[in-house]
């Protein structure tokens, strides 16, 4: 097996750097998320390869908080649009673990299938390599397994790391990681080393039937007594790696500016607020019922996985203990007349 | 699928307004063309995003495609960007993206009669439907039609109301204004009052419908009543829309979206979707 | 600081005789050291009740979605919590006869959220114990200002050292360190708006950073539009934050917005005071930006 030393680690990221824009997790400050190698100092930055996950998903690396699409200039009545290229400088994304892997299978559902391609996302998630770290240790709050994700084998990974005593596995996945690992071949040692084995989740949820189940839940109590504590803020939706949904908007200063699309939250009331004043979820609880609803019923429907990994995020983010495992566990156990 | 004229579906193609029709005090029709004709060919019921491209944009229903000469869109001042809008002259650049949608189930209306109601600025979309079935004439049955604004001032496309439809062979056209006024000889009252007193018979025919909630909510009231089934009934569904694609999630109701799904429904497929609509 | 058992027994008093129509206090979530708002309408619910060490949240803002009802409610309410709901009734949010104040003397409590992180795997172990939640560091006020019931007993004012300690050394930056210094912590925010939603100040009902006839503050997450949309919001705050603290606990990426609005306190203290805003409740009182008088301040303008 190929082995990549924990000695020489920072040694094949440097080198993946000198072809692209590396991306690892990082503690910074009092943040914790992925960041470019080209701006880790190790006087401030900790490098978090060892521990569970790191509090913001790399989703906006693929998807961008903010992207300006198109620039124009209107002069008199006439009006000329440029698109703004694309940020297409190759990018590696490096230590993932495998709920977010399956975060990016989402998006990619969701921006390059069912009629349409969205040529930004397409252009920045081509030059997109990923090295996953596997994982053997589940944390907490983690559950992706009952969301049929492998913590050890992420589907979409190029490459996987799988921790050993003293250093990684190096497990070449595809030809984009054949191609990276091309690069680094040198740093890494051929050894034989026992693998970890995956240790027991902590949390489990039987997600099995709730997407038929909650068909027949539009009008249940559940979401009354549920979403009472939600102060529909948008953390659960920023800080999640699956929740895709964007807002498209201008900026203008006289005849110039440009339109850009940002992410946008549905706990948001103007996320559905329509000009001429009507809003169909207009309540906090109409709201909270079309989240979890979107995650458990209409993407599987729509797609046919539910939207969520387990990452466990929204569940330690919420300032209010909102709790999707809660929710998922009351749909199993609610009785409902069909 | 995608079937848009440009190469990526969130960038807007140019067109011209080459013609402004004031309607109602708040509704104007624009006629847009680019430089070859239509930016796109769009189905009766489709939608499109039209940007005033400072300003913003916003999802419309086509009103009509007359041949490869323009597009029509007949806007009612809601908002920000269709108050802007409604300042433009002729000659004004615009964006425009599309179409969208699923548009009116033409081919499966053939030789049905057709039932029309509408309220307000609701008359748009089903405008596109009405025009593409009168020049289709020998493919659709008796056609009726029935309009309802406010007052007699609200009402659009009058010529076409007034003069045009009734013209037409096999069609009635049915006007309603919701409180007496002056110079009104025509009938008072609302849509679906009206609608059960012309009492037109559900017998192969297909009811298709668009308004304000309030007068849908009571014109399927008045369907049901009058014989109708689910399958029968044809409604368009507006939500709040930004892309237009089905990626931007918030114009969902259930796992349909009315973007890419919709905006066209029949009343069976509707009862499928939780009550947001 | 446990008042479960108390609360327990008013709420059951007060259901049965049908004085309110709910009970806001909190309920235990999933891990021990995690308590969650809750509402209780009935009595076969008051056994969920608690009112633990980890009841850190503040109730008052949850009012705000019964502002149009008409139901009497009971709410649980420590010090700071308290002045929220003078805040709420000085904003003429909510009646005062609606409210049932079951005020509670609080010695401080520990903020769940942080025990979550903590335990979640997402951080390193950190060997120290977690401690009182930040906000209560620097409380004045640990006692209930209105009430119509107290439990435990009213505990002396802390003497505060060093409230204003951080502040003073900000103030005392260059202008390119200051500048530098909130480039730095905003420009972290991810614009999830929860400071907003979790702030009993913040209870106007269409909130300027949702109006879009005209937008006065973009959307994009840049530095410019996350410093206008706290910088706004600060102004907004001034000589109305009660100092729950809720902002800056529930902020995902730890901008300490406290920080803030404690500058604005001790400047509106300075220009106006002494003023602790919702220190009490006098039917009619304003806070001091609220009003207008001929020999304020102007110094600054």
């Amino acid at each position: 097996m190929k082995v990549l030393k924990t000695g020489k680690l920072e040694q094949v990221i440097d080198r993946l750097a000198q072809q692209a824009d590396v991306y690892v997790p990082m503690l910074r400050g009092q943040q914790s998320g992925f960041y470019s190698w080209k701006t880790y100092n190790e006087d401030f930055d900790d490098l978090m390869f060892d521990i569970l996950n790191v509090y913001q998903s790399p989703k906006h690396l693929i998807l961008p908080q903010t992207e300006k699409m198109y620039s124009f200039r209107q002069e008199g009545q006439e009006v000329s649009i440029e698109e703004v290229a694309a940020d297409i400088e190759p990018k590696v994304i490096m230590g993932i673990r495998s709920c977010d892997v399956r975060g990016i299978e989402y998006l990619d559902e969701v921006f390059l299938t069912k009629g349409y391609v969205d040529e930004f996302y397409k252009a920045r998630r081509d030059k997109i390599t990923i090295i996953a770290n596997a994982c053997y240790n589940p944390g907490k709050n983690c559950f992706c397994d009952s969301m049929g994700v492998s913590p050890t084998d992420p589907e979409a990974a190029d490459v996987i790391m799988r921790e050993v005593n003293g250093g990684y596995v190096w497990d070449v996945k595809t030809e984009k990681g054949e191609a990276i690992t091309k690069q680094i071949e040198d740093l890494l040692e051929e050894q034989d080393v026992e693998l970890f084995s995956l240790k027991p989740f902590l949390r489990k949820v039987e997600y099995d039937g709730v997407a038929e189940k909650l068909k027949d839940m539009f009008e249940h109590p559940m979401w009354e007594k549920y979403s009472e504590p939600c102060q529909t803020c948008g953390i659960c939706t920023y800080l999640c790696p699956t929740c895709y949904c964007f807002d498209i908007q201008v900026k203008a200063w006289g005849d110039e500016g440009y339109r850009f699309r940002c992410w946008d939250s549905c706990m948001y009331h103007e996320y559905t607020q329509m000009a001429g004043g009507h809003n169909p979820r207009e309540a906090a609880k109409e709201r909270f019922r079309n989240r979890f609803l979107h995650k458990l019923q209409f993407f599987p429907e729509r797609y046919g996985r539910p939207l969520c990994t387990g990452c466990g995020r929204c569940i330690v983010a919420c300032p209010t203990g909102v709790s999707i495992i809660k929710i998922i566990d009351e749909v199993k156990e609610a009785e409902t007349g069909a | 699928m995608h079937n848009c004229s440009c190469e990526n579906p969130l960038v807007p193609g140019i067109v011209e307004v080459v013609k402004i029709i004031d309607e109602t005090p708040d509704i104007k029709n624009f006629y847009v063309r680019s430089e070859n004709g239509v930016p796109f060919n769009v189905m009766p019921g489709q939608l499109a995003m039209v940007s005033l491209v400072p300003v913003g944009e916003g999802m419309f229903s086509v009103s009509w495609q007359e041949e490869n000469d323009h597009l029509e869109f007949a806007i009612k001042r809601t908002g920000l960007m269709t108050d802007e809008l409604h300042k433009i002259e002729v000659g004004q650049k615009l964006g425009v993206r599309g179409p969208y949608g699923n548009g009116f189930p033409v081919e499966e209306c053939k030789g049905k009669n057709m039932l029309f109601i509408a309220g307000g600025i609701g008359l748009a979309p089903l405008r596109s439907f009405i025009k593409y079935c009168f020049k289709h004439r020998e493919d659709y049955g008796k056609i009726t039609i029935l309009y309802g604004s406010r007052s007699a001032a609200d009402l659009c496309f009058k010529d076409e109301l007034f003069e045009k439809w009734p013209q037409e062979k096999d069609t009635e056209v049915y006007v309603t204004i919701d409180n007496p006024e002056e110079g009104w000889d025509g009938h008072v009252g609302f849509v679906p009052a009206y609608l059960e007193e012309l009492n037109p018979s559900p017998e192969g025919t297909i009811a298709v419908i668009c308004g304000p909630p309030i007068m849908i909510k009571f014109a399927l009231q008045s369907l049901e009543k009058m014989g109708y089934n689910d399958e029968q009934v044809i409604t368009t569904l507006e939500m709040r829309m930004k892309c237009g694609i089905g990626k931007c999630g918030r114009c969902n109701i259930g796992s349909e979206y009315i973007c890419l799904d919709g905006p066209v429904f029949n009343l069976a497929q509707l009862k499928q979707l939780p009550p947001e609509w | 600081m446990n008042y479960t058992k108390e609360i327990r027994e008013i709420a059951t008093r007060l259901l049965e005789s049908g004085q309110v129509d709910m009970v806001m206090a909190w309920e235990k979530g999933d891990q021990e050291y995690q308590t969650i708002p809750f509402v209780a309408r009935t009595v076969d619910e008051v056994n969920r009740i608690v009112c633990d060490e980890y009841a850190v949240h503040n109730l008052a803002n949850h009012l705000l979605r019964f502002r149009d009802g008409k139901e009497k409610i009971a709410i649980v309410a420590k010090g700071c919590d308290s002045r929220g709901i003078v805040r709420l009734l000085e904003d003429n949010q909510i009646k005062r006869d609606r409210l049932y104040v079951i005020g509670v003397a609080c010695t401080g409590v520990k903020d769940p959220l942080q025990a979550m992180k903590a335990n979640s795997g997402f951080e390193r172990k950190k060997d120290q114990d977690e401690g009182l939640a930040s906000k209560c560091l620097y409380c004045i006020q640990p006692n209930p200002v209105i009430y119509d019931e107290l439990v435990g007993e009213e505990l002396p004012l802390p003497e505060l050292q060093g409230r204003f300690a951080r502040i003073e050394e900000i103030e005392n930056m260059s202008v390119d360190e200051r500048y530098k210094f909130f480039e730095d912590i905003l420009s972290t925010c991810i614009r999830c708006y929860a400071c907003r939603q979790h702030c009993v100040a913040c209870n106007c009902r269409t909130c300027i950073f949702d109006e879009t006839r005209p937008q006065w503050v973009g959307r994009e997450n840049n530095i410019s539009d996350n410093m206008m949309y706290h910088l706004v919001r600060a102004s907004h705050m001034a000589g109305r934050c009660i100092e729950c603290g809720e902002c800056e606990r529930v902020c995902p990426v730890n901008i300490p917005l406290m920080l803030i609005n404690r500058k604005l306190i001790k400047d509106i203290n300075g220009f106006f005071g002494p003023y602790e805003a919702g220190m009490e409740y006098v039917e009619g009182n304003k806070p001091p930006l609220s009003v207008y008088r001929e020999n304020d301040p102007d110094d600054f303008l």
